[in-house]
């Protein structure tokens, strides 16, 4: 069959959904080929694929904050290179905020311009966290970081392979600023490959069914999408709502959302300067974590497209915590990031019906342990978030043990591989037994998790939230528990913390990691007298709590 | 048993091999007598309706039902879904878990993925064991099955206590790096013996030698959750055939293609928990060794889903990562236990094409089933399925549908059609072509997740299709990818049953340990491979299998230092000196760059061993069809209009292919009809019948 006359709606449906199968599967390849346990395990990636002018077609699985990530750095590059300089077997690498790169320097964006002869038709591009970029602390991520530059190296929209030819001096200078070149050369070229894959997937949709065909469904997907999403909207409630919070740190966040005519504006000009430490989130960020809450919102599945977004409008000062200078600090983006998008959940909830669970433990808890292995010799990084509870719904209980929910289908470690992998002991993986998420429908466990270390000389770093102020209940339910760590140092002492860098840690030492249960939702003494018994036999509930919090007398 | 019709297949001049098949509505029964002196194999099929929660009952019935008498029957292979039901109704028993302290929450707290990623009303999959049933016990191992701290069993006694008074039926050990040393769960398993010996307990290393604790847990859990189920009916139905005469071998189809003993399927039932639906894939491999095609991408399409796997070499790919309950809406269950490598999806005739808010066409998974089924059945079915738009299409005939047996209700096809086509705009013969265009392209998708997504190009494999529907769709899928050839097997509707009866004893051991690579780890690994084989002759012996009828096959899991997923490279026989070595890791790279377009200068570390033991245990022997000299021309039907899809209406040669033979030949635009399938052969391709009887089209 050829090309002109093929646009019936069945054809574009087939192309359309095979666009999506070339996002998922470029998503596949990057995680089979990723040498890191962050990419293929964490999912700490995502792929999607673009219009030629940059606007999001479809994306793979991973992390759905991800997917509005890469539409930024294609446009970034498109704007710095112009289209007249690409070529077909062109690769461009972007990590920094400030040219298409969203989030930290760890998270580095591979995008390959699809040529269908000389023409330019799309974009496949990928993006996955490596391990080590460079910067002032191991993993490149540090809470002591006050400028970009102490964050690791970075790359405004460079050019990595040009025609089909690696640019051997930007492989170069990649791998000499990295403590693990080794993982980083692993995981460029698991990027390539995933790219290509996408590429290769693109052209045999051109292929067949002609280019002007696949254009014509790119703009019909993006166009149902956008109608999509506007007639979700207009089953909303119409209004102005506002909320301010405090968080950990004590700086005060501040939010109006604007539901209107199938628009959703959010507002965030009253907040804070700037951080100085490296909290910050560049625009674009917050653009996602409103993008996040919009598609909770409005209850979409699957992958999100440009027009699904079309209706949000973000504003922001510049200058802000939420759209920083260029050269400001934001290795820890991700924990301001969670933060907005709880706090437009937790502005929105009390309005939207049952539309939106109470909140969760609402923190990436990223978790980064180094040291010597004590069995190789070699060293070892972990780089890993935790999981912990959700809030319960008007109908449900919370889930216990599950990522954030701006993670995915993401993997935490087994302890049997970590074991082997990192030369820490597991000791324990388990619900966490503190008090907290009560309610007629009660929020779900946080875990307890402890890793025993075995070799002098290693570090910890962490930044959790929600450790000082907990997850946000609904309709008289309970608030959920704190995040935190403690370390039980060999001498018997235990020291806390919810931020801490490179904290020196010895052999024999033991890391305790505490998520926090999710919030409830109503008042639990309304809570169903048998479902309280049956907490109490399984242990989710204490007797005392059954008795002072439920008013169940057993 | 005496009301036996004595006039039904008398032959001890025959080989009788038989295969069941408990499917969700119906039991099938297929037989193959092959007369001693003609040579002549005729086929025979029976069914009888499948009987929850007895399953064997259905199975015995249809064995009366079908005349044949049970006291001939050479050997039976029997396929069922007694396991997968178990599981999927929740009808297992009360389980215990009994796991090392400090994770007996590992089964709740699963890998904490969530795969509906947009979705915060997503809810867990639920244990199969409440925490209350979840308890510890003291005691370490290390990684390299080390003991850091000496297992404690003094609180067995009162866990065991607990366990009786709660009214636990069956028990799950589930220990830290039991794969790399089962020690610990071996003691625990014994004592629970001791101190209980009625009751069914399985230690995770029984099962699988393979890392990662919370598929492993899980593996133990719903192993446990259905022994006693999968016990009873597999003692109720070989009493029952022992019964009624039945004095011949009884094979339990597993999830690996292979067969397998009674006794050997009731120790560890969860391995039936694919059974029946890999039989079609080993079949698609025997025939390709019968035809000469050693690449071949496999298709079975039924009535609610389309299953496809690839074929490389002859070989039929087995892995472990499987799961149950699995979606994109779903994080599902893992069971670590060697399954064929599908892919399936809800795609059959049966599947309801619906139109979305947006107005888009979909089609599955949402089937029809068997009642009400497609509205053509007359049943009541208002939805119109991919067979009511074959049939609007002319590409079912109208007038022989499911072989004369149903008259097609085509005023329900329309009704059907209607609403969709009003949806979309489109009369309705656009919409069935819609409909068969989105059917096909769904499945085309799937066959590339088996061959593009892993680095094979489907244009260097033959597709061999079959179940009911499998003919219908194969040229239209084969000419989508590029592919040349297209097989459909005679009696394609029952091809899984021949598959099993072409099955050998088959088991594969997959083991996790950690070797390097270096030069002169040879030894290492040898050691390695001849524990596990050393265990398989054991374990065959104990079996009265002699040692003289396994083959071994032995592959090395291979993968980059620090990466994740394994690649696996057959080991060769003999010394592994360090030219093996090194050959060993040159064909890791090739393999490696075939599936990811690239290979790294780094250093390759070896994971673990993938031993497959086979022993032959009597097949089937394929025979030629008898050539009559009948004319083409005889086997011809009136030719009728037949609408193509994107190809437009052509008028189409009708053959019944009962009466095709061997030797014979013809163009399409073509349709051949049997009892139980139809064939659709495009403008343009060829068709040739083999000597076996099996349909090659080639396309151009």
């Amino acid at each position: 069959m050829n090309s002109e006359a093929a646009t019936d709606p069945i054809t574009l449906d087939i192309i359309a959904g095979g666009l999506q199968a070339a996002g998922e599967q470029m998503f596949v390849a990057l995680r089979r080929a990723a040498m890191s346990a962050i990419i293929y395990e964490v999912l700490d990636a995502g792929s999607a694929i673009t219009d030629p002018a940059g606007d999001l077609v479809s994306s793979g699985a991973g992390i759905p904050t991800f997917v509005a990530v890469l539409d930024r750095a294609v446009k970034c590059i498109l704007a710095l290179h112009g289209r007249e300089e690409l070529r077909p077997g062109d690769v461009f690498l972007t990590n920094d905020p400030a040219y298409g790169g969203v989030t930290h320097l760890n998270d580095v964006v591979v995008a390959l311009p699809v040529f269908a002869g000389t023409e330019l038709v799309a974009w496949a591009a990928n993006i996955a966290h490596w391990n080590d970029v460079g910067g002032m602390a191991p993993g490149s991520i540090s809470t002591d970081a006050i400028e970009i530059f102490q964050e690791g190296l970075r790359l405004p929209a460079v050019k990595l392979i040009d025609a089909g030819r690696p640019l051997r001096s930007v492989f170069d200078i990649l791998r000499a600023n990295s403590r693990l070149p080794d993982f980083l050369t692993g995981d460029l070229w698991a990027g390539i490959a995933a790219a290509r894959v996408g590429e290769r997937r693109i052209l045999d949709l051109v292929q067949r069914y002609g280019q002007r065909a696949v254009e014509r469904a790119i703009d019909r997907e993006i166009a149902t999408g956008e109608q999509l999403a506007r007639h979700r909207l207009r089953a909303l409630p119409t209004g102005r709502f506002e909320l301010e919070e405090e968080q950990d740190g004590g700086a005060v966040f501040t939010v109006a959302v604007e539901i209107r005519d199938a628009e959703f504006i959010v507002d965030l000009r009253t907040n804070p300067d700037q951080d100085e430490g490296p909290t910050n989130l560049s625009r674009d960020g917050a653009t996602i974590a409103a993008q996040m809450a919009l598609m909770n919102i409005i209850g979409l599945q699957g992958s999100a497209n440009a027009g699904h977004l079309r209706p949000l409008t973000v504003l922001t000062r510049p200058g802000s915590v939420f759209d920083p200078t260029p050269t400001a600090a934001c290795s820890l983006y991700y924990e301001t990031r969670i933060a907005l998008y709880d706090l437009i959940l937790r502005c929105l909830a009390p309005h939207l019906g049952d539309r939106l669970p109470a909140g969760s433990f609402a923190s990436i808890c990223g978790t980064y342990i180094g040291g010597r292995h004590p069995d190789t010799g070699r060293h070892f990084t972990i780089v890993e978030p935790e999981i912990g509870g959700w809030g319960a719904s008007q109908s449900h209980d919370g889930n216990s043990a599950l990522f954030s929910p701006v993670h995915g289908d993401t993997f935490n470690c087994p302890a049997e591989v970590a074991e082997g992998r990192y030369g820490l002991y597991v000791e324990q993986l388990a619900l966490s037994g503190a008090c907290g998420g009560a309610g007629e429908y009660r929020g779900g466990r946080g875990i307890t998790l402890d890793y025993r270390v075995r070799s002098d000389g290693c570090f910890l770093t962490l930044a959790y939230r929600r450790s000082e102020h907990p997850p946000w209940p609904l309709l008289r339910g309970e608030p959920g528990s704190s995040n935190y760590v403690e370390v039980l140092r060999r001498d018997g002492r235990t020291e806390r913390y919810r931020a801490v860098t490179t904290l020196p840690l010895s052999a024999g030492d033991l890391i305790r990691i505490h998520t926090a249960n999710g919030a409830g939702v109503g008042d639990p003494r309304r809570r169903d007298r048998a479902r309280v018994l049956e907490d109490v036999r399984n242990g989710y509930v204490s007797t005392a709590e059954a008795q002072e919090v439920y008013g169940c007398t057993l | 048993m005496t009301k036996m019709n004595n006039e039904q297949v008398a032959a001890s001049a025959a080989t009788i091999r038989a295969a069941t098949d408990v499917g969700g509505t119906f039991t099938d029964l297929v037989y193959f007598v092959t007369d001693h002196s003609t040579g002549e194999q005729r086929v025979v099929t029976a069914k009888a309706n499948t009987t929850p929660p007895d399953f064997e009952r259905g199975v015995l019935e249809v064995l009366m039902r079908s005349g044949i008498r049970i006291g001939e029957i050479n050997s039976l292979a029997h396929g069922t879904t007694v396991v997968i039901n178990a599981i999927a109704e929740r009808k297992g028993v009360l389980t215990g878990l009994i796991t090392t302290r400090g994770f007996r929450d590992s089964l709740e707290i699963a890998r904490g993925n969530r795969p509906d990623f947009f979705n915060l009303h997503y809810v867990k999959p639920e244990p199969f064991v409440p925490r209350y049933l979840r308890r510890e016990v003291e005691g370490r191992l290390a990684q390299d099955g080390s003991e850091r701290w000496p297992l404690q069993l003094d609180e067995l006694p009162a866990i065991i206590d607990d366990f009786r008074h709660e009214g636990v039926q069956a028990i799950a050990i589930c220990l830290l790096h039991s794969y790399a040393n089962p020690a610990h769960e071996r003691a625990v398993l014994e004592h629970v013996r001791n101190l209980w010996p009625e009751v069914s307990v399985v230690a995770s290393h029984q099962i699988t030698r393979e890392w990662r604790e919370y598929e492993r847990t899980s593996t133990a859990v719903l192993s446990a959750y259905v022994q006693p189920i999968a016990e009873r009916y597999l003692t109720r139905l070989s009493g029952g055939m022992r019964e009624r005469g039945f004095g011949g071998q009884l094979y339990i189809v597993q999830s690996n293609c292979g067969v397998d003993s009674v006794e050997k399927t009731s120790e560890v039932p969860i391995t039936m928990v694919e059974s029946g639906p890999a039989s079609g894939f080993w079949g698609a491999a025997e025939l390709g060794r019968l035809i000469g095609e050693s690449n071949v991408l496999a298709l079975d399409i039924g009535g609610t889903t389309a299953k496809c796997s690839l074929i490389e070499g002859g070989q039929v790919k087995i892995t472990s990562d499987y799961w149950i309950e699995r979606s994109r809406l779903s994080a599902g269950y893992p069971i670590l236990v060697p399954v064929v490598d599908l892919v399936e999806i809800g795609q059959g005739g049966g599947s309801i094409a619906w139109v979305d808010d947006f107005g888009k066409l979909h089609v599955g998974p949402q089937s029809a089933g068997a009642l009400p089924g497609p509205a053509a059945y007359g049943r009541g079915g208002t939805a119109a399925t991919t067979t009511d738009a074959n049939l609007a299409l002319g590409r079912i005939d109208r007038d022989y549908f499911c072989g004369g047996e149903i008259e097609a209700d085509m005023d329900s096809v329309e009704r059907a059609l209607g609403p969709i086509a009003g949806r979309l705009g489109l009369d309705i013969t656009e919409a069935a072509r819609g409909i068969v265009r989105i059917a096909n392209n769904n499945m085309v998708n799937a066959l590339k997740l088996v061959s593009l997504n892993r680095g094979y190009d489907p244009r260097d494999f033959t597709l061999v299709a079959f179940g009911g529907g499998g003919g219908m769709h194969a040229a239209a899928l084969a000419a989508e990818l590029g592919m040349r050839k297209v097989v459909i097997p005679r009696a394609a509707e029952v091809f899984s049953a021949w598959g099993m009866l072409m099955s050998d004893l088959r088991r594969d051991y997959f083991i996790t340990r950690l070797v390097s690579l270096a030069p002169d780890q040879g030894a290492a690994i040898r050691a390695l491979l001849r524990e596990a084989v050393d265990g398989a002759l054991t374990q065959f012996s104990d079996e009265g299998i002699e040692p003289e009828r396994i083959s071994f096959r032995q592959y090395g899991r291979l993968r980059y230092e620090n990466q994740e997923h394994s690649v696996e490279v057959p080991i060769p026989d003999g010394q592994l000196h360090a030219v093996a070595i090194k050959d060993l890791i040159d064909s890791f790279h090739q393999a490696y760059e075939r599936e990811y377009t690239y290979r790294l200068d780094a250093p390759v570390e070896f994971v673990g061993l993938h031993v497959v033991a086979s022993a032959e245990v009597g097949k089937l022997e394929p025979t030629r069809l008898a050539v009559t000299g009948r004319s083409l021309e005889d086997t011809r039907r009136p030719n009728r209009l037949v609408d193509y899809a994107t190809e437009g209406i052509h008028e189409a040669a009708i053959y019944t292919g009962e009466l095709l033979e061997p030797g014979m030949s013809f163009p399409g635009p073509a349709v051949v009809e049997t009892k139980g399938t139809t064939v659709v052969v495009h403008p343009g391709n060829e068709l040739t019948v083999d000597d076996y009887g099996n349909l090659h089209i080639t396309l151009s």
